[in-house]
């Protein structure tokens, strides 16, 4: 199947061009759902802002990012593609900074700005390689070039630079737990579900279009999204803040997205075309439900902090009680994003597995060893996601509020009075997470239908029934398991009889009225985790321990640094600034050195082109 | 298809509290004392499911629907798992990403449960839980890869033999590593000496039960049923590795399965009578140590293959 949509229309000096084929119509989805639902939502949680602030400039930021979105997708041309990325970038540029008078909003939004723009750079000497050998800047055209290896190998190199800046890439994802939680619930749920996603759109569209890539090339992707996977889980485990938890798992689900792109490629390189198809067909799948997981808990997390206005996880506490659909809507997209069954996550975690399963037996060792590698990473990251999800809920949702100011306050005055704009959205995230969780068979065809598009093999060429069989058998699997659940409570309450069960004091072994401060924190919860890797995460400790018979006042606190923004970005700029400093010293202050100068540079391109 | 699924659990469900009164009475014997009877937890079980639940307050529908979600898994869990000549009334290439996945739904709600009740004690077991999980499942995974190799099968069924035993003779220290492992994975994920002390409830250094604190009556039962199936399970992917004999007599084979399992679960209470729990900071080691046994044992199994 090429295409099922083809717009063009001339301007000067070219044509530009609109495409959807099945590589577009699987990142249309999440675009399309996302922007509905956070759209719906940001109408309830704007309300407390209405007439204190310029809303319409948002909404009209908002219209021009989805267009911006919408075209991404959708071209077929280099200049529409980049002045399509432009817009998008510079738009949500105004959309993370709508609290502007907050500093770390505008400094997190100019970081955005920035390595945004360093990304494109690269992008721009990319495009511009593939028009220049394939005499065209039509992406049909270039899909038919062949590219030589080399070239191929640079182009891939600068697709992951620039592309991998957007998606959020381990070493190049600095921006990204500063602008999630800084910019509004409905513009977070976008941002990781939609606009970091645009950065593997425009890698698999690179995939797409040079179809025979150096074998390496997916082992460097099976690298990056096993670090990427990993780190981002770890850190997320570190985090206390909601929204910035969120944000580094956003990481780490780039990682597993990734992670299934490279056993795609790997399948291509190595001519496994059932190989292919399952990895990006996993990883596509992967997109579209971590659009949906990931936007049901950015709104759920929002919802949270605009009654609480505290995103502190180790202050919450309780609020299942004052606040239970938001609590189980929360909980859907808990379970659907540790990839356990019954929802989505599960379906594409599989494929992937599947995929590198299938792996180990079929590619040679060099590919072996890769894919044990990818499942013993994807194996860890669902368990650390588990602690880290068990993490999140216990301590927002469970027991009691953890502050003693401010929570008792709060637990007597939050109620569920969110608005309708709020709860419909989620609950439509939530709906669509149990869907694919249930029944994956229109989701997953189309997204095998883009595997193979990016696999370059015809579908029906491949015996597919290999995978829909254990995956429909896994759905029966699920509704008995469902079955048996509610079989299992409905025997209980047979044998308990109708009338309601004793609630009594919580034992505890024999400990009774303890401070609400004496819970379980989320970092203590975290902390044997944290403490087992805690050189990789330059984990700290601040303050003392209580000592002596009588302990006095003592504080603790702990925080886990980035590494790469610590060790890397920060020093790197730091002598770029000390570079640029001294060249600056050396300026020289009168114009007719300058006049020579350019002088001495026309002589020399006089006496390169004359050669 | 559900005679055998019914007849599957009904099996499971009648024979896998014999396991843990074996174990119970090994450890008796070996410390001179009489001993329960073999069929004490069966006398627990049903005092348990006679008795009331108590609920603490400000409890959720969290911690109300964790045991049955707990046992339901354990119960689906058990569908994919060959018992001796019983075949798996569920088998399908990747089956085993299904078992690992479903237990890992039982995990988290348990300790979201443990969290639900707000209390230190449960947090501390269930903040252990947590970080015990990484270690041993990845050593678990790292188990079916070896294994998957060895067998090239994705099914656990294929894997454990179902056309064609696993033979020692030609993959002898390959094998002897991944059983090693899977041992000790089966310690950890059962909560057993050295890892975990299933008898004791007051202990601050537990991790299973003492997530199980406030649970009571049917809810208990219920979540003892899972940790007894669980031991089954495990017992039941281990056994026919160890013992990959087959005749053409399925008593026989039924016969070898069952003394196969009483070794096991006799081997386990040999392990818990010989050595005392390990501290907790070198639980990890222990883990690791399965982690790295699994490894070896790929390794070997590679080098193997690349001959």
């Amino acid at each position: 199947m090429e295409s099922f949509l083809q717009i063009a229309w001339p301007v000067p000096f070219g044509e530009l061009a609109l495409k959807i084929d099945p590589l577009s119509l699987v990142f249309l989805c999440p675009v399309i759902i996302l922007l509905i639902c956070a759209g719906a939502y940001g109408v309830g949680y704007m309300r407390p802002y209405w007439g204190k602030r310029p809303l319409g400039a948002h909404v009209g930021f908002y219209l021009l990012f989805a267009l911006a979105l919408l075209l991404i997708v959708t071209a077929n041309n280099v200049i529409l593609f980049l002045g399509a990325w432009e817009t998008m970038t510079i738009t949500t540029f105004f959309l993370i900074i709508f609290s502007d008078e907050k500093e770390a909003v505008r400094k997190a939004g100019f970081l955005y700005l920035i390595a945004s723009h360093c990304a494109t750079f690269c992008l721009l000497i990319m495009f511009f390689l593939m028009a220049h050998f394939a005499g065209s800047m039509d992406f049909t055209v270039m899909s038919k070039v062949g590219f030589p290896l080399e070239l191929a190998g640079i182009i891939f190199l600068l697709a992951l630079a620039g592309f991998g800046v957007k998606a959020g890439f381990l070493p190049l994802h600095v921006w990204l737990p500063y602008a999630h939680p800084a910019a509004p619930a409905h513009i977070s749920a976008l941002l990781s579900g939609v606009a970091i996603k645009m950065g593997i759109y425009g890698l698999c569209r690179v995939l797409w279009i040079v179809g025979i890539l150096p074998a390496w090339c997916g082992y460097m992707l099976i690298i990056i999204g096993v670090i990427c996977g990993v780190m981002g889980v770890l850190y997320a485990l570190g985090q206390h803040e909601l929204k910035k938890l969120l944000a580094y798992h956003s990481i780490e689900n780039i990682g597993i997205i990734t992670l299934g792109l490279g056993v795609g490629l790997l399948g291509r390189s190595y001519d496994q075309p059932f190989l292919a198809v399952l990895g990006f067909g996993g990883g596509l799948l992967h997109v579209i439900n971590h659009s949906l997981f990931k936007g049901l808990l950015f709104l759920a997390a929002g919802s949270v902090i605009s009654k609480t206005h505290s995103g502190d996880i180790d202050q919450l506490g309780g609020l299942a009680k004052t606040m239970p659909v938001t609590s189980v809507l929360f909980l859907v997209g808990a379970l659907s994003i540790c990839g356990l069954p019954l929802f989505n996550g599960f379906i594409s975690e599989f494929i992937i597995f599947f995929g590198l399963f299938q792996g180990v037996l079929a590619l040679p060792l060099l590919g072996v060893i890769f894919s044990v590698l990818g499942i013993i990473a994807l194996a860890l990251m669902g368990a650390l996601a588990i602690a880290c999800f068990t993490k999140v809920y216990g301590a927002v949702f469970s027991g009691q509020p953890r502050s003693i100011d401010s929570g008792l306050e709060y637990s007597k005055t939050v109620d569920e009075t969110t608005s309708i704009w709020m709860l419909a959205p989620m609950i439509i995230l939530a709906w669509l997470c149990a869907w694919i969780g249930l029944a994956p068979k229109m989701m997953s065809g189309i997204t095998f239908l883009g595997g193979a598009c990016l696999a370059r093999v015809d579908l029906f060429l491949i015996d597919m029934s290999r995978i829909y069989i254990p995956l429909s058998t896994t759905i029966g699997i699920a509704f008995l398991f469902s079955g048996l659940i509610l079989g299992l409570l409905v025997m209980r309450r047979f044998i308990l009889g109708a009338e309601p069960q004793p609630v009594r004091e919580a034992w505890g072994c024999g400990f009774t009225r303890v401070s609400v401060r004496a819970q379980y924190t989320a970092s203590s919860f975290a902390r044997s985790i944290i403490d087992l890797v805690k050189n990789i995460l330059q984990a700290r400790q601040y303050g003392a321990k209580a000592g002596g018979y009588f302990p006095l006042r003592a504080r603790l606190a702990s925080s886990v640094r980035d590494v790469s923004e610590d060790m890397m970005f920060r020093p790197l700029l730091a002598g770029l600034t000390r570079l640029s400093r001294k060249i600056d010293a050396r300026r020289v202050l009168y114009t007719q050195m300058y006049l020579m100068y350019i002088f001495l540079f026309l002589i020399f391109l006089l006496v390169w082109k004359l050669r | 298809m559900i005679l055998m699924i019914l007849f599957h659990w009904f099996f499971v469900g009648l024979t896998a509290p014999f396991l843990i009164g074996v174990i119970a009475r090994v450890k008796a014997l070996v410390s001179g004392k009489v001993g329960p009877s073999l069929f004490q937890p069966y006398f627990d079980l049903i005092k348990l499911f006679s008795k009331q639940c108590v609920y603490s307050h400000g409890v959720t529908w969290v911690f109300r629907i964790s045991p049955a979600v707990t046992l339901a898994a354990m119960l689906i869990v058990c569908l994919l798992v060959p018992f001796g000549s019983l075949k798996a009334p569920v088998q399908f290439s990747g089956d085993i990403l299904l078992i690992v996945a479903v237990l890992s739904l039982s995990r988290f709600f348990m300790i979201a449960a443990a969290l639900d009740t707000g209390f230190s004690l449960e947090g501390l077991g269930a903040s252990r839980e947590a970080f015990f999980a990484c270690l041993s499942e990845v050593a678990l995974f790292m188990c079916l890869i070896a294994l998957t190799l060895l067998a090239r099968r994705m099914s656990l069924s294929g894997m454990l033999g179902a056309d064609s035993p696993l033979s020692w003779n030609l993959l002898g220290p390959a094998l002897l590593m991944v059983v090693a492992s899977l041992f000790i994975v089966m310690l950890a994920e059962n909560c057993r000496i050295p890892v975990d002390d299933p008898d004791t409830h007051l202990e601050l250094t537990m991790i299973h039960e003492v997530m199980l604190l406030e649970h009571s009556g049917v809810d208990l039962a219920y979540m003892y049923y899972a940790a007894i199936i669980k031991f089954f399970i495990f017992g039941a992917i281990l056994v026919p590795i160890i013992l990959p004999v087959q005749t053409i007599f399925p008593f026989i084979n039924t016969l070898i399965f069952a003394g196969g399992m009483i070794g096991l679960a006799a081997l386990v209470g040999l392990v818990e009578s010989s050595m005392a729990r390990i501290r907790l900071n070198r639980v990890r080691n222990l883990l690791l140590i399965a982690f790295a046994l699994a490894f070896f044992g790929l390794i070997v199994t590679l080098w193997r293959g690349a001959l």
